[in-house]
């Protein structure tokens, strides 16, 4: 009887948790069944490297999902700042300056998609999709669609730092969440954040600046999608015009699983943090069992429709 | 005052505002005007064909953008139907097979948003990464041949008229029939007007919405069949831009995306601007990227002109 009554409570404690982490517990034991010689700390550390990137995307996502409202345009922000840096253009620029332009570049951008949507109260989801769009034919048409020159080896330098054996972007990637979280936990702009989630109206007359919350909200999100250009650009040896849609999916995928669901979630960073370790898990697994890139669709598709119907079954209200 | 809101259609339920209408007038004079070939019957007949997948894509994600909802599926749904239509079956078993796919493929995003409580852009997002996936592994590149029937249904010229033009003519009366002669139409407004106030009134919110994705997902594998009528041939990657190009018509049809108001007249003005648009830069020559950015634009300053009361999504 007692037993029963723990179990119920447990379950009861675990159903409230964020998707993700029953997620990254069910692969980490898949990924042991099958491939336990990957599970080093060295292996693992080179895949989640890898992640950095979308990882601090996630971070300006969950900010943006958090106050209602949601960023597809990281992809193009991501594709125009590495393009920038890795035209050529910038090739005797300082380090200083190329780190300048891609913040200035996610900062502008966000701040126009806070503006239309925070000032003229456009849809965030046109807004953003829209400035994505024009972003990736920006870039195409820059580029006129071949591919630019080489990275600066600058940047391929630092990225290949490792600190006490730990890789520097993930070490950076953690930093930047930790700043994040204790940003939503602990300052003003936080509980701006929280409480426009919950419900806009609420917010504006409990005396909440509704307007310039969303436009912080989303001028941050573009800056966290600059710099995620800037890792992801150190990542590559040559730059690309091509990547950035699977991106944007994935960042609202990993934020969705991490429990943050349009101003209703609970997941705070660490969630959605797990999020992305799902991915990467998932790459792994299914890189090693030989599935193509089309069933990686079909799965990444299935788990994040699957997790947005368990969070949404739980969070119905009548 | 009075006129910048008649102007914008600001009371109207039906959405319809005079400034798209101004502006596909008047690209269309400016077309006829700059180029010799633009009022030939052969080109605006290409127009007509060219529009036409759209116009079926449109007309799907009006009915779903009347409720508030969202459709960011019907690009893959149009790839999974040509790759399916490109398959070696005979035709009999591939049309329905077509028909039964997207219908599904609605159930789902309409039972996800409706029953279980999902967001309609998370839904129909997470269909789209699905069902391009299974496309891709039905179809990994373009290729294939589509049966003979389905190319004389797209590609024949009964009375002298080309058939384009008669899909768009059924394609605008159902259409039609559907969002503004029924009592499924009117039901469609209500729910998009608020769902708390229709269900009070005794609509079934539930049964309306799942109607509505299963609807336009049945428009978007129409396109597709029309579309792979002109194509010959399975495409992988054929629908990719159709969901955002579709968003952008209704919404420059005077559709509020929040639902509620918008109409047939308005998806068509919608789809006939961004026609015209295409064929003006087509002929004027400029590359596929920079067609893009100025569709972008477009859309963004369209969305700008309305204002809506809610903030965020």
């Amino acid at each position: 009887m007692a037993a029963t009554l723990t179990l119920q409570r447990v379950a009861g404690q675990v159903s409230r948790w964020p998707p993700a982490y029953l997620v990254f517990a069910a692969l980490l034991l898949a990924l042991w069944a099958t491939r336990p010689h990957l599970l080093q700390l060295g292996i693992m550390g080179t895949f989640i490297r890898q992640a950095a990137p979308l990882g601090i995307v996630v971070l300006g996502q969950l900010l943006v999902m958090n106050a209602r409202s949601i960023d597809l345009s990281c992809g193009g922000v991501i594709l125009l700042v590495n393009y920038l840096l890795s035209s050529g253009r910038l090739d005797d620029a300082s380090p200083a300056t190329m780190v300048g332009v891609a913040l200035a570049t996610g900062l502008a951008v966000g701040l126009f998609n806070g503006l239309m949507v925070g000032r003229r109260r456009v849809s965030a989801v046109i807004v953003t999709l829209a400035v994505g769009i024009v972003l990736v034919g920006l870039v195409e048409y820059l580029a006129n669609g071949k591919p630019p020159g080489n990275v600066p080896q600058v940047l391929r330098d630092v990225y290949e730092l490792r600190p006490a054996g730990v890789p520097l972007p993930i070490l950076f990637w953690a930093a930047l969440s930790l700043g994040l979280s204790v940003v939503l936990s602990r300052l003003v702009f936080g509980r701006w954040v929280a409480s426009v989630g919950e419900n806009p109206v609420a917010a504006h007359f409990a005396g909440v600046p509704v307007q310039r919350t969303v436009v912080m909200a989303h001028a941050l999100a573009g800056l966290m999608a600059g710099v995620a250009g800037l890792v992801q650009t150190a990542s590559l040896a040559v730059g690309s015009v091509r990547f950035g849609p699977e991106l944007v999916l994935n960042s609202v995928a990993a934020t969705l699983l991490g429990g943050v669901i349009f101003g209703k979630g609970s997941g705070g960073v660490l969630g959605p943090f797990f999020g992305v370790l799902c991915f990467v898990l998932l790459f792994v697994l299914m890189t090693t069992l030989g599935i193509s890139e089309p069933g990686k669709l079909v799965a990444q598709g299935l788990i994040i429709l699957l997790a947005a119907i368990v969070y949404g079954l739980r969070t119905r209200t009548a | 005052m009075k006129l910048l809101h008649l102007l914008r259609g600001a009371h109207s339920r039906q959405g319809l505002w005079v400034l798209p209408l101004v502006m596909a007038a008047l690209v269309a004079a400016w077309l006829a005007m700059r180029t010799a070939t633009f009022l030939d019957s052969q080109n605006l007949l290409n127009l007509v064909a060219q529009a036409t997948p759209l116009l079926l894509a449109s007309l799907g994600q009006l009915i779903v953008v009347l409720i508030g909802g969202l459709d960011l599926s019907v690009g893959a749904v149009i790839s999974l139907t040509t790759a399916i239509l490109a398959a070696d079956a005979p035709v009999w078993v591939l049309l329905p097979m077509v028909y039964l796919a997207a219908a599904t493929i609605g159930l789902v995003n309409g039972v996800a948003v409706s029953r279980l409580n999902v967001h309609p852009i998370i839904a129909t997002l997470s269909t789209m990464s699905l069902v391009q996936g299974a496309t891709l592994i039905i179809r990994p590149v373009a290729g294939g041949s589509v049966p003979e029937v389905v190319l004389t249904m797209v590609n024949a010229v009964p009375l002298g008229i080309p058939m384009s033009v008669w899909w768009s003519l059924a394609a605008i009366a159902i259409g039609w029939k559907i969002v503004h002669a029924s009592r499924y139409g009117l039901h469609l407004y209500a729910v998009g007007g608020g769902a708390a106030v229709a269900r009070s009134y005794g609509i079934g919110v539930e049964r309306v919405t799942v109607g509505a994705y299963v609807l336009s997902a049945c428009f978007a594998a129409t396109a597709a069949v029309f579309l792979a009528g002109r194509i010959t041939s399975g495409d992988p990657k054929i629908g990719e831009l159709f969901a955002i190009e579709s968003i952008t018509a209704v919404a420059l049809g005077g559709v509020q995306l929040a639902g509620g108001v918008g109409s047939v007249p308005g998806a068509i003005t919608g789809v006939a601007f961004l026609a015209l648009l295409a064929n003006g830069m087509n002929l004027e020559n400029l590359s596929a990227f920079v067609q893009t950015i100025v569709k972008g634009l477009i859309l963004l300053a369209v969305v700008a002109l309305q204002p809506r009361k809610n903030i965020g999504l």
